[in-house]
């Protein structure tokens, strides 16, 4: 039961991490804007089955929730308020710094979390898993919480941000549709 | 023999899609697309937080919070920027970041 169980798993993570990374390249490579548009969403899915697998369903459904039902709608009306449905392709010495760049980066990381004194520690790591229902409380409390550890200030401040960005997008729309 | 998913595993696979996010966001020439690659990028930091969270310190609750800071950001940033391009693009007619020049027409 235990060894299946482990196995299922396993296979999820390889199978979503391979389409991942084949979707995320798409979004990137695809000159099409709407099929890179899904690609992009199709990414964010996979996420939030990731975020499922890692145990926090509350995040799964807040990824589905703010990402694909608000980032993806909205980046679906810029393209088509733009009208710019296909790319041109970028110059050869573009494509080529930016792979040397990503791949650099690339490199760099995995040989810092190679060195990293974490990544020794974590072979017979126990994952958390899918935890008891109280995740979703658990967090709200700690949100609300208005001591050292709580979150009360951070929770504050980004609803003002959000509000600024909300008046803010209403008048930069006005403004140009008025002129 | 079964290799489980560990921590590296998944810090391996966010960095890819980092680098994927970052090759993009150099390469591309709309700033639409450019902002696609840079939700491609914070998506990755994000799963790198909750692995990191789900991992090593399993009892504890500020990486997912942390989590859903930077989602909330994200939905701020890409707002605002969204609207500042399609008001760009009504006076210029042009998103190609190689051909802006300035913001006043």
């Amino acid at each position: 039961m235990e060894e299946s169980k482990a196995l299922v798993e396993t296979l999820f993570f390889y199978g979503f991490a391979a389409l991942s990374l084949l979707f995320a390249l798409g979004v990137v490579l695809i000159r099409r804007v709407m099929w890179a548009v899904l690609s992009l969403m199709s990414v964010l899915l996979i996420s939030a089955a990731f975020y499922l697998m890692l145990g926090s369903e509350f995040l799964a459904g807040a990824q589905v929730l703010v990402y694909v039902g608000g980032i993806v709608v909205l980046i679906v009306f810029a393209v088509m308020l733009t009208g710019i449905h296909t790319d041109e392709r970028p110059s050869f010495l573009k494509l080529f710094n930016g792979f040397l760049v990503a791949t650099t980066f690339f490199i760099w990381s995995s040989w810092a979390l190679w060195e990293s004194p974490f990544f020794r520690n974590s072979n017979g790591m126990e994952q958390g898993g899918l935890s008891e229902v109280g995740e979703v409380r658990e967090i709200g409390l700690r949100l609300m919480d208005m001591g050292s550890t709580g979150y009360i200030l951070p929770f504050e401040l980004i609803s003002i941000l959000l509000l600024a960005v909300l008046i803010g997008a209403i008048v930069i729309g006005r403004r140009s549709s008025s002129s | 023999m079964m290799i489980r998913p560990e921590l590296a595993h998944w810090l391996i696979l966010a960095i890819a899609l980092f680098s994927i996010g970052l090759f993009g966001f150099l390469t591309q020439k709309s700033a639409i697309r450019m902002i696609m690659s840079l939700e491609l990028m914070l998506n990755s930091v994000v799963l790198s937080l909750v692995a990191l969270n789900s991992f090593q310190a399993t009892e504890r609750l500020d990486g997912k919070i942390f989590a859903l800071f930077v989602i909330a950001a994200a939905a701020a940033e890409v707002v605002l920027a969204l609207a500042l391009f399609v008001a760009i693009y009504k006076q210029q007619g042009t998103l190609d970041v190689t051909e802006m020049r300035e913001l006043k027409e």
